[in-house]
Formats: C-alpha cells, sequence, structure tokens
C-alpha cells in the first residue's frame, strides 16, 4: 500500500491553542487528530503524522524546515498533505513553507488546502497544489475530501485533467491540451471573433499574465575604472562547441577566455561560431565580433574609455529558450559575474 | 473575383500502370512521376512511398507537404514559382482531397524539418496522419547545406511541388464530385444588406525572418521578406499564391497545404453575408529587425482603418521573435479600434512555467492558443521508418537533440523517440485546425 504524511499545526494536531504556537516540530509515527480522517479517506495509509506551532514556523522558518526535513529522510512515503488551513494565515503559510520545502526535497506530489483569502495561496500555489477551502474548520471534512480526492488520482495513476476541472488553484503552468470534443481553432476564433463583435462575454485561451519587469539600472556615470563583460544570446561559440550548448531551447551556457585577444578570430580560422539556429548564421561566421564586439571592446579599452574587458565572455543560445530557462541561466551567469567584481554588462543578442 | 474549388475525393491511392483518377481511386505510374522528379539534376536519389491513416510509420525528416491539383484553362498550379506569373484565384482549379503530397529527406534533415507518425499514438500530433499521402523520399546534391542546420531545401520542395502538379493532371478532363465557390464581391460594390455588417478581416503574418533568399514563404514567387503587407483576395491564397518557407521550428510552419486549405479563411467565408462581411486578407510578415516589425504594424493598421475593418483575426506562423510582430499587430489594430483575436502556438517550456510568449500585451484580450512548441513527447518504435530516424537527434530539428544530460539523445537504439513537440510537422496546426489548446495545470 501506498503511505502519506500529513502536516498539522499544534492546533489540529492537538497539542494546543495559540499559547503553543512556538512548538517545536516533531513527527510521530501515528495518525494524530485530522490525520486519521486523511488515513480514511486515502487509498495510502497515513504512516506518519507531522506537528509544528504555526509561530515556530513562521518565526523560525529555516529551522523548522530542515528539522522536518531531517524528520522524513528516513521516511518512505509517496505523497505528502499539508493542512487544511482554511482562513489562518500563519497555519497557511506554514504549509506552503514546508510543502514547497518536501516538494524540493522529495520531489512527491503535495497538497494543501487554503481559503480564497489565505496569504498562503498567493505566496505557494505556483509551488504545491492548493485547493480553495472553508473559512473554517466546520469545513474540515468537504476540504480533506477535496485534497484526498485529487490525492488519490495521483496514487492510482489517473489522468490529471486542467486545474480548473481539478479543482485546485491555477499554478501558472500551462501545457497543452487535447480538447475532448476536438473543436478545432478556426471554429474557436471564429465564435470568439463574433462574441468579441457582438459584445458578449467571452473566454480568451491565454489570460494576460502580470508580466514580470526588470527596472533598468541607472547610468554608470564614468566607464575609465569599471570592467565590462560581454555576455551574448547569440550562440558565439569556439568552434567545436565544448559545453554542448543547444542550437534551439537552449538550457546550457559557455564561458569562454579572451584575455590577450584583439578580436575573436573567425570560423575559418577554427576559433568562434555561431551555433545559434534562429537567424543567418553567415555575417556571425565570417565575423564573430558582429554578436560579441570584442574588437571594438578592445579600441575603448585602449583609448582609456573603459577600465576592462572582462578575461570571459559568457554566451548561449536565445531562439526557442524558455524565459524560465533563460532566467535561471541569466542568474548563474550574473552571481559568476559579481564575484569576478565586474560592474557592468553588455549584453547582446541576434 | 471567384474561384471554384473542384473536389475529387480521393479514398485510395495504389501504384500502377497508368497515372489516373477513377472512381475515388489514383494510380500513379511511378516510373512516369520519378521522370517528374529527376527533372531537376539536383535531385539524385528518389523514390514515392504511399502510406496512409493507421500505418505504423514514421516519415521523418519531413520538409513539406501540398495538396495536388490541376489549373483548368492551364497554367501552374503555383503561379510565380512553378510557372509564369499568372493571377491565382480566379476561374476553376481542381484539387485531389483528403490526400497530400509529403517530402521527405532520404538521409538530411534541419532546423525547420519535422516528423509525422501515420499510427499508434503519435498520430495525434499533426493534421496529416489524417490525410492519404503519396511520399517523395529524396536526396540531392546539394551538398553545400547538407551539414547546414538552415536548410534552403530547394530542390526537394520544389520536386514536390512538381509532382503535386504532375498528379493533379489525373483529373484534368474528369468532372469534380463537387464545387467550393468563393466569390467576393468587390469591397465598394457590395450589397446594403452585406456592407452593413460587421467588416472583418484576416491578417496573416507568414514567416519572413531570413534576410537571405532560399528560406522564406513566397508570395507569387516574392520573397515575402522583401513586401509590405498588402490586401490580397482570400482566393489567392487557396488557390496557389502563398507558398510555404522552409524556416521556423516546424510545429510552428504552414505547409503548402497549408496555405491552398487554410481553414480560418474558409470559415470566415461561411460567415460572409452572414454574421460578417469578409473583406479580405491583410498579408502581412514577421521580420526581424524591430523597424520592419513596427513598419508592418503601422501598414496592417493603416489599411484596417482605409478599408473601415471593424474586427479582425490575426495569426502568426512562429513563435519567439515573431511574437513581438504578433502582439505588436494585435495592439496596433485595437489602438486602431478594431477588434481583435488572435491565433497562435505558445512556449511555456517542458515544465509549462514559463511567459507563454516573448511580449505580451492586456490589448490582446481574445487569444486562441493552439499547443506549446516545447511539450516533451515520448513515443514507442514504429515498424517502418521512411527518410531516416537519426535526422532527429543529429541534424539539429528544432525538436530533437543529439544528446542532453537526462534525457539521453531523442532517438533511442530500439527505435524509440524522445522530442520536442517543435519537430511535429507543422504539428500546432495555426492554420487553424487545431484540436489542442492550452490548460493550466
Amino acid at each position: 500500500m501506498k503511505k502519506a504524511v500529513v502536516y498539522l499545526n499544534q492546533f489540529f494536531g492537538q497539542i494546543g491553542g495559540e499559547d503553543v504556537a512556538d512548538h517545536a516540530p516533531e513527527i510521530r509515527e501515528e495518525k494524530v487528530g485530522a490525520a486519521m480522517l486523511y488515513d480514511q479517506l486515502l487509498d495510502a495509509e497515513v504512516t506518519h503524522t507531522v506537528i509544528c506551532g504555526d509561530n515556530f514556523m513562521g518565526s523560525r522558518t529555516e529551522e523548522a524546515v530542515d528539522t522536518i526535513l531531517g524528520f522524513l529522510k528516513d521516511v518512505d512515503f509517496d505523497i505528502f498533505f499539508a493542512g487544511p488551513a482554511f482562513q489562518a494565515g500563519r497555519y497557511g503559510m506554514a504549509c506552503g513553507e514546508i510543502g514547497k520545502a518536501v516538494k524540493e526535497e522529495f520531489d512527491v506530489p503535495v497538497i494543501s488546502s487554503m481559503n480564497i483569502e489565505n496569504p498562503g495561496v498567493e505566496v505557494f500555489k505556483k509551488d504545491i497544489y492548493i485547493f480553495p477551502g472553508g473559512h473554517s474548520a466546520a469545513k474540515m471534512r468537504d476540504d480533506v475530501k477535496k485534497m484526498t480526492d485529487f490525492g488519490n488520482k495521483i496514487l492510482n495513476g489517473e489522468k490529471l485533467l486542467p486545474a480548473e476541472e481539478e479543482g485546485y488553484y491555477k499554478r501558472g503552468i500551462r501545457h497543452q491540451y487535447f480538447l475532448e470534443d476536438k473543436t478545432p481553432a478556426y471554429e474557436r476564433a471564429i465564435d470568439m471573433l463574433l462574441k468579441k463583435i457582438n459584445g458578449e462575454e467571452f473566454e480568451s485561451e491565454l489570460p494576460i499574465p502580470e508580466l514580470d519587469r526588470v527596472e533598468i539600472a541607472p547610468a554608470i556615470e564614468d566607464l575609465s575604472e569599471v570592467t565590462i563583460a560581454l555576455v551574448t544570446s547569440g550562440g558565439i561559440v569556439p568552434v567545436d562547441n565544448p559545453d554542448k550548448i543547444q542550437s534551439a531551447s537552449a538550457t546550457r551556457w559557455g564561458k569562454y577566455d579572451i584575455s590577450g585577444m584583439d578580436k575573436l578570430e573567425n570560423r575559418d580560422s577554427g576559433m568562434f561560431k555561431t551555433i545559434h539556429a534562429g537567424y543567418d548564421p553567415a555575417a556571425a561566421d565570417a565575423d564573430p565580433n558582429v554578436v560579441v564586439p570584442v574588437d571594438a571592446m578592445r579600441k575603448y579599452e585602449e583609448e582609456g574609455k573603459i577600465g576592462k574587458l572582462h578575461d570571459y565572455f559568457y554566451s548561449t543560445v536565445g531562439t526557442g529558450t524558455t524565459q524560465k530557462e533563460a532566467a535561471r541561466m541569466g542568474k548563474e551567469i550574473a552571481q559568476e559575474l559579481q564575484e569576478a567584481n565586474v560592474q557592468a554588462v553588455i549584453l547582446t543578442s541576434t | 473575383m471567384k474561384l471554384e474549388l473542384g473536389n475529387f475525393y480521393v479514398k485510395d491511392i495504389e501504384f500502377g500502370a497508368k497515372t489516373a483518377f477513377n472512381d475515388g481511386i489514383l494510380t500513379i505510374n511511378k516510373e512516369e512521376a520519378l521522370e517528374v522528379v529527376f527533372k531537376d539534376k539536383h535531385i539524385i536519389e528518389a523514390d514515392l512511398r504511399i502510406v496512409k491513416p493507421g500505418d505504423m510509420v514514421r516519415l521523418v525528416p519531413v520538409k513539406e507537404a501540398i495538396e495536388p491539383r490541376f489549373r483548368v484553362g492551364g497554367g501552374p498550379v503555383f503561379p510565380g514559382v512553378t510557372g509564369k506569373l499568372m493571377q491565382a484565384g480566379e476561374g476553376e482549379t481542381r484539387c485531389l482531397k483528403d490526400m497530400s503530397v509529403l517530402v521527405v529527406g532520404k538521409h538530411w534533415g534541419g532546423f525547420q524539418d519535422g516528423l509525422i507518425d501515420m499510427g499508434g499514438e503519435g498520430a495525434k500530433y499533426t493534421y496529416f496522419s489524417s490525410l492519404k499521402n503519396v511520399v517523395l523520399v529524396a536526396d540531392t546534391d546539394e551538398e553545400f547545406e547538407q551539414r547546414e542546420q538552415q536548410k534552403k531545401n530547394h530542390a526537394l520542395r520544389w520536386a514536390g511541388m512538381r509532382l503535386a502538379e504532375y498528379l493533379g493532371e489525373a483529373v484534368k478532363d474528369l468532372e469534380p464530385e463537387d464545387k467550393d465557390t468563393y466569390e467576393l464581391e468587390p469591397l465598394t460594390k457590395r450589397s446594403k444588406e452585406i456592407s452593413e455588417l460587421p467588416n472583418v478581416a484576416i491578417v496573416m503574418q507568414p514567416q519572413s525572418q531570413m534576410e537571405e533568399k532560399g528560406y522564406n514563404d513566397l508570395n507569387y514567387g516574392w520573397d515575402t521578406n522583401r513586401m509590405l503587407p498588402t490586401l490580397m483576395n482570400p482566393n489567392e491564397i487557396l488557390d496557389g499564391a502563398m507558398i510555404s518557407g522552409s524556416f521556423m521550428p516546424c510545429s510552428s510552419k504552414w505547409s503548402t497545404y497549408d496555405f491552398q486549405n487554410f481553414p480560418l479563411i474558409r470559415r470566415l467565408y461561411e460567415e460572409h453575408g452572414k454574421t460578417i462581411n469578409f473583406v479580405g486578407v491583410i498579408m502581412s510578415n514577421l521580420n526581424v529587425a524591430l523597424e520592419q516589425k513596427e513598419r508592418s504594424a503601422l501598414f496592417v493598421a493603416q489599411m484596417a482603418k482605409s478599408l473601415g475593418v471593424d474586427a479582425a483575426i490575426v495569426t502568426e506562423e512562429g513563435y519567439g521573435n515573431p511574437d513581438a510582430d504578433y502582439i505588436g499587430c494585435l495592439v496596433a489594430l485595437e489602438d486602431a479600434g478594431v477588434k481583435t483575436v488572435g491565433v497562435s502556438n505558445e512556449a511555456t517550456g517542458r515544465d509549462g512555467g514559463s511567459q507563454p510568449l516573448v511580449t505580451l500585451d492586456p490589448k490582446a484580450d481574445a487569444l486562441v492558443s493552439t499547443g506549446n512548441v516545447s511539450e516533451l513527447i515520448e513515443l514507442p518504435p514504429m515498424d517502418e521508418v521512411i527518410g531516416e530516424l537519426e535526422s532527429l537527434a543529429r541534424d539539429g530539428l528544432s525538436g530533437g537533440w543529439e544528446d542532453d544530460e537526462i534525457l539521453g539523445s531523442s532517438v533511442k537504439e530500439d527505435g524509440s523517440i524522445i522530442m520536442e513537440n517543435n519537430a511535429m510537422f507543422c504539428g500546432d496546426q495555426i492554420a487553424g485546425w487545431s484540436p489542442k489548446t492550452m490548460k493550466e495545470f
């Protein structure tokens, strides 16, 4: 039989009320309080109950999470439930914190339930499955039922439907989906168009999410003391592409030593080329400096306009590369640049 | 402008002594058909195969799909491409329906090429698994691009068009089973009843990203990178004025077959005179430089205003960089007071967590989504491969890879594959067929 672990706060774990909200994390090899309800409804056995005071989790989060992950290291479990937290803000945040950590550490499904007003929903709905729940414990049975119904589907390997059909809060995770009635896109488009023309309600298949915009950094007044690095999404690499950066949908980046080079020598000289599949490579292969302008930067260096060109340039491929991968690679590169005391970056695309 | 598309429904295809269409059966004299293929000396090896829905056959690298046709009264099926320039969209053209000519590389694939499974669970990912197909599998002496990821595929694509014209001649002297008639009265001469309906246009953004000639979609043989948005009669698109190019990850492409049948256009025609006044096609493009994108959006909005367009469908052949044109055009139209609906695919990543389009705008409030280019797809081996399976991993197909730390190669020793939807042949069916949407999970 599959195994489950349930996380509860001090109140639902039957330790006590607000006066014991700083109760330190503990794990029990038994079903405590609401864990018994889970056990009844699940196609799995609840083997352990984790209990932690909401204040402890709120104020000493890292310690609480580390302790609980430590407890779970030797526990064999297939699924993790936290809550339901109803409208209790601290409890919701606690369920989110531990749920996210368990998901990352053990890669098991994590399911929680919170009322829409609970701040934990906004913060953690991307990380774990959170079902809409009632305001208070009066809804305990209903809320746990929703969580365990969905948990059973996962445990039994059933096909999971989109969020709106399963009922959990949307997580911003979008996958393609074959419509049961196979309504082709042209029918959906005309239908949407006629509704829009007639002022009727329609539902966009791609609701525009909030945009993650990065503020442009303030200008550097004097570049003469500044080390500048070149970073590109234009796919310039040594001709043998030593880091095997993909030509599209890249997940890898590379850094290449240019110390002592006046410019990047080209593909015919056996030095640098582009592996980017999203633009015509002819110009960049003939002269990689059109994408990574080492030649121009060296001139500025000579003229004293800039302090120094960083000894490495960084490269990946931008075509088809997802925003999430790009953000990860960007962070990794930025960290190296900061460690190398680079103060400015010229980012070249294609 | 009045176009009659005469339909001949192909129930079966077989090889035989004489190329002919009889009682729903298309018989092909293989030798004669291959002579047409070999008219280009760059074709050095070629064979024809027939595949049907349900066959456990995998086709890769697929480069093009074309509907065989015959232009009544003479003239090329693709004016300015396979023959002289002439007006498309007028008169009668005969079509072999429920089938296509598929062009497959015998060995070499590229960024823009795709895969089709005719049967099994992979069949649902492309439209072409639902058709009977004559497969031209061939190799060329275009050695300059053999190892290049970007291929013009010129010899193969043109051979496919010649073959489609050759097969179309089988119905030259026959009466079609039925006809689809497409006729739009001149814009200024429409009846009061029709003129009072909401004026609707479709804005098409065909692939035009390459600066070098030979890769982009062609409009009467003219490189779409070098055109400004222009008004076209929808009949021209349905009658061979546009051909597909050889660039863009494959699932986002419009094949020539897609242009010939463009379901969004056909559906707008059905509404014409009932719920809308179908103004026509504003043919735009997808150039890469920002100024070119802005200029195109400007022209589209101007034309919409001048024509009095009330509402428009905008659709792009591509994703990534072209998303800027797509959203830019939707916004320009909305700003001009035109109600828009967009049709395109998304790129949310293998885990579904990425921003769906490169750029977004709240004004694009009515979008139809046709798929996720980066969806990971695993498929079992097939009984037979036409082409070369290794090309999926070796040749830089947009949805394939040679090596991945976790997933290994796209092509496994037993013939099973793991790939991104990106390499499914015209898989996102942005022309309008797509039964897929995008959902939150």
